[in-house]
């Protein structure tokens, strides 16, 4: 359930209510969340649904992660998050996920922006051109 | 084998080890060939999405939290979670002569078993419809070879005229006899070797119509030759809406590539019924309000946008349309058929009555009209049939209130006489369009009284028996009406012999 309009309202203003600085606050969506505990608003599952995908949407475009097949340092990811908070104009940290599908490589993935860079990728694009 | 590994080794040599930047969501839900999907951040309105396992997708829904996007192929592989990426390309068909004789989808590929297209150019499927200035008026006829329609009604290069009528009235009949025409006349003129003669290549667009009519209608065209001068694209009733929705901007796409290229094309919607059926389909299921009779709001904008896209340009090519509408017992005003009928430039109106009585085509002639009016006729039908719409309405008239009485004066009695003739005369088999000469021809002897000692249920016979007499003996007397396009003293002297000649062979069988 994707929750009615009034409800779509409500998660678009708690969410705003969360940021700080234009960051995610941990306190302040800790107040978000016992504001809903003791309100108790109508479709409440509905709109913490709609709050959570707001959160995991903003969290995910301050955070790169990582795949990559074969070891990684810790230098290389300092450079990539670096390199994104650069471009992105705005914090980013990075993690590291191994992946061996990718053969060799990495893919960096911040918010909904994916950068490919691995023999997997080269070979998917390779297999859709001839 | 050898040009395989050198594709491949080309397809290598243009791989880089640069990162390459994707923007990427995930299909949140899918139901009914729409997909819900989350993230997507940069995605164009329009953009083509690519999806797992080759599908594509549109995005036509760009909302805050989600975007909505129908899928064109397969759905059933498709699953919650799954990765999508936009291609930053707005969808295109393939366009050229190398579609003319083929059958192809929506997106432009070949389902008729033939083989790949070598397609050199991809037009996109939406496309602003050409501007005020670049426009020219529509000055040049497109013969459909339906003498009712070419004396009464004519059509223009670059008009668009709708085709409505209820179901089983010969709406499709009318559009193909069109296209066969064009055949027939394309044939004619490129052997000719006319250097000022301007082929109409026709474009045949089949929305959510039986798999079996379709094949019917390939048939029909192939057998009388009219196949290799039309493309024909094929969305089905079987084709997800998505498909049946794209199909008509495909084509004219694909119209559009012979208009910028200096050459004239014909595009036959069939039908636009359909259309916005599959379009409120669609529509509904991407949530987006609904209005009268539950079509969007912008159904009106889905169809002019579309038949916008039809023109004469200036310096360039034309691309006439005839859209077809389905009306439910004669309704034309309905919500859809109202909106063509006020986007269109004039209509021809089939009657479910005619059609039973035995006229075919039942055009109305009282419902029926062309707004480019006689500025699309070569000056030999005016000549010959300009008075002929006038006095069919006049004696639909006199025969409705023949009914009531006996007693008629005897002009009134001849101007029956004479309608009911013109009636006859204009029944006409189908897949059998008459050439423009032989239409001059016939309603000439008509205009001259030749049908008049013929009796009312002969008149068929007769006119055929002169089309043949025409065509097997005076060939050259044809010839001359259809280069010079008028009646001059020389050709009516001409058509007068063979007139009386014919009648006294006539009168002796």
């Amino acid at each position: 359930m994707r929750g009615d309009k009034k409800t779509k309202l409500l998660a678009k203003q708690l969410f705003k209510l969360s940021l700080r600085d234009g960051q995610v606050s941990s306190e302040q969506v800790a107040g978000v969340l016992g504001y809903i505990e003791q309100a108790a608003p109508r479709h409440a599952l509905a709109l913490l649904k709609l709050y959570q995908q707001a959160i995991v949407t903003e969290l995910a475009k301050s955070h790169a992660r990582v795949e990559h097949a074969g070891p990684i340092s810790a230098a290389t990811l300092q450079l990539i998050a670096s390199a994104m908070t650069k471009k992105y104009a705005r914090p980013v940290t990075a993690t590291a996920q191994p992946n061996p599908r990718l053969l060799a490589g990495l893919r960096v993935r911040i918010g909904s922006d994916l950068y490919e860079s691995s023999v997997a990728g080269q070979l998917a694009t390779l297999s859709h051109a001839v | 084998m050898s040009t395989v590994v050198e594709q491949i080794e080309q397809q290598i040599a243009k791989l880089s080890s640069k990162a390459i930047k994707k923007n990427t969501g995930t299909i949140r839900a899918v139901a009914d060939g729409v997909a819900k999907l989350d993230g997507l951040s940069d995605v164009m309105y329009n953009e083509m999405v690519q999806f797992p396992g080759g599908a594509i997708g549109i995005a036509l829904n760009l909302e805050a939290d989600e975007v909505g996007c129908v899928v064109l192929g397969d759905v059933s592989q498709l699953k919650e979670g799954d990765e999508v990426q936009t291609t930053g390309k707005l969808l295109s068909v393939p366009v050229g002569r190398a579609l003319l004789g083929r059958v192809v989808d929506a997106l432009g590929r070949p389902v008729d078993g033939k083989g790949p297209i070598d397609a050199k150019e991809f037009y996109p499927v939406e496309k602003i419809a050409p501007g005020i200035m670049v426009r020219k008026s529509v000055n040049q006829p497109l013969f459909t070879g339906i003498m009712a329609i070419d004396s009464m009604i004519p059509i223009g290069r670059g008009q668009r005229e709708l085709i409505i009528g209820d179901r089983g009235t010969g709406k499709t009949t009318i559009c193909i006899d069109t296209i066969i025409n064009q055949g027939r006349i394309n044939k004619v003129g490129l052997a000719s070797g006319d250097k000022s003669f301007r082929p109409v290549y026709s474009i045949y667009v089949a929305i959510g119509q039986k798999q079996s009519n379709v094949v019917r209608t390939i048939a029909a065209l192939e057998a009388a030759g009219a196949l290799e001068y039309t493309v024909i694209v094929a969305a089905t009733a079987g084709d997800n809406p998505a498909n049946q929705y794209l199909a008509p901007f495909s084509g004219a796409s694909i119209g559009e590539w012979f208009m910028e290229n200096g050459m004239d094309a014909l595009i036959v919607y069939d039908d636009l019924s359909k259309h916005a059926v599959a379009y409120r389909q669609i529509s509904l299921i991407l949530k987006r309000p609904s209005g009268r009779e539950a079509y969007p709001g912008d159904v009106f904008y889905l169809h002019s946008r579309l038949l916008e896209r039809a023109a004469r340009l200036d310096g360039k090519g034309s691309l006439t349309a005839l859209p077809v509408i389905e009306t439910q017992a004669g309704d034309v005003s309905a919500y859809i058929p109202t909106n063509v009928i006020s986007i269109t430039d004039g209509q021809i109106f089939l009657e479910t009555d005619l059609f039973n009585q035995g006229i075919r085509p039942a055009v109305s002639v009282g419902l029926s009209v062309s707004r480019v009016g006689s500025s699309a006729q070569i000056k030999v039908t005016k000549q010959v049939g300009g008075k002929l719409k006038g006095e069919l309405a006049q004696f639909r008239e006199l025969a409705a209130f023949a009914q009531f009485g006996s007693d008629l004066d005897a002009k009134t009695k001849a101007q029956l006489e004479r309608g009911s003739r013109i009636v006859e005369l204009f029944k006409q088999p189908q897949l059998n369009p008459l050439s423009i000469e032989l239409q001059a021809a016939i309603l000439w002897a008509l205009q001259k009284t030749y049908f008049d000692a013929i009796e009312v249920k002969n008149v068929v016979s007769a006119a055929n028996s002169l089309k043949d007499y025409l065509t097997s003996r005076k060939d050259a007397l044809l010839t001359k009406i259809r280069t010079e396009a008028k009646l001059s003293d020389e050709i009516e002297a001409g058509l007068k012999a063979a007139a009386d000649e014919w009648k006294s062979t006539f009168a002796a069988q």
